[in-house]
């Protein structure tokens, strides 16, 4: 994990895209075998009647993954501060997801400076999950 | 169920928007962190065993969370949005004060099942000396899966 400073970073500089593939299991043991969790994540016919066509990729997880991707594009003197997203399309369980994200603003900010993402999750080419996550670089200086 | 002749939103429901929840004691759990992260299979080094460090992301997994005490309108529900905030990093161990509330309902027509309600709840975290951890605010978008527009199953 290599550290990333404020002033290396350019408006529009890309992050290296990733592809993870969630899993029922994995959206289970994310939240324990024993909590509660909606039966659609790891029942497809449950995910179904909600009409996702399987089983369903928790929201939580995705957002987990974006605020780990960006965790480690930042470097561990970084701090992701606040994630925003919305979840454009239901994502089902075992296809692939292909994470990516630009840089859109950067600003300082009461001293801190404060670099602005746009970060994507694509299902199948198309964007599934849509997040603005700001996170907070060291200077140089 | 079709799509109903006016809202489904009562003065009950409305009655509970930006009402402060009690506060509920939730703590950081050291396997529950561990094993979020490595089912991740995050290896960041801020967070490895022995650190006393949990990563953010465990604020999913956190009870007392934004759907507790939600208004349900409609049987089904699918997460739509979601906003995190971080103040400081969580501590293994250390107990947090979680205080919810609603702070918005609102219903749509059109869109893939008709008729649907959108709740907006927020959840916030303190901890012991009263100082804002995190927070986290979810929107759910309910609906009534027998609404579905053909095709779209």
């Amino acid at each position: 994990m290599s550290q990333r400073y404020y002033e290396d970073t350019n408006l529009d500089d890309e992050l290296e895209p990733l592809e993870r593939t969630p899993t029922t299991d994995m959206a289970i043991d994310f939240f324990g075998r024993d909590n509660p969790t909606n039966p659609a994540f790891s029942d497809i016919e449950a995910g179904k009647r909600l009409g996702v066509g399987g089983a369903l990729v928790p929201g939580l997880l995705k957002l987990s993954w974006i605020t780990q991707y960006v965790s480690d594009w930042a470097g561990t003197e970084g701090h992701v501060k606040n994630l925003r997203a919305a979840y454009r399309r239901p994502d089902v369980a075992d296809r692939p997801l292909v994470l990516g994200g630009r840089v859109v603003d950067k600003r300082v900010e009461d001293g801190k400076h404060i670099v602005e993402l746009e970060v994507v999750t694509l299902a199948d080419g198309q964007p599934s999950t849509r997040a603005n996550v700001q996170v907070e670089l060291p200077a140089k200086g | 169920m079709s799509v109903p002749e006016q809202s489904l939103i009562t003065d009950e429901h409305r009655a509970a928007i930006g009402v402060k929840s009690d506060p509920v004691k939730v703590v950081i759990g050291e396997v529950d962190a561990h094993r979020m992260r490595d089912v991740l299979e995050d290896k960041d080094p801020r967070w490895a065993d022995g650190t006393g460090l949990a990563p953010s992301y465990v604020i999913a997994g956190m009870g007392g969370g934004p759907r507790r005490g939600m208004p349900q309108i409609l049987p089904g529900g699918l997460l739509t949005q979601q906003e995190w905030r971080f103040s400081r990093p969580f501590k293994i161990g250390e107990e947090l004060s979680a205080v919810s509330q609603v702070f918005d309902i609102r219903d749509r027509l059109g869109g893939r099942y008709g008729y649907s309600v959108l709740v907006t709840q927020g959840t916030e975290y303190f901890d012991s000396d009263g100082h804002h951890v995190a927070s986290a605010m979810i929107t759910i978008t309910q609906f009534d899966p027998k609404s579905q527009r053909k095709g779209d199953e």
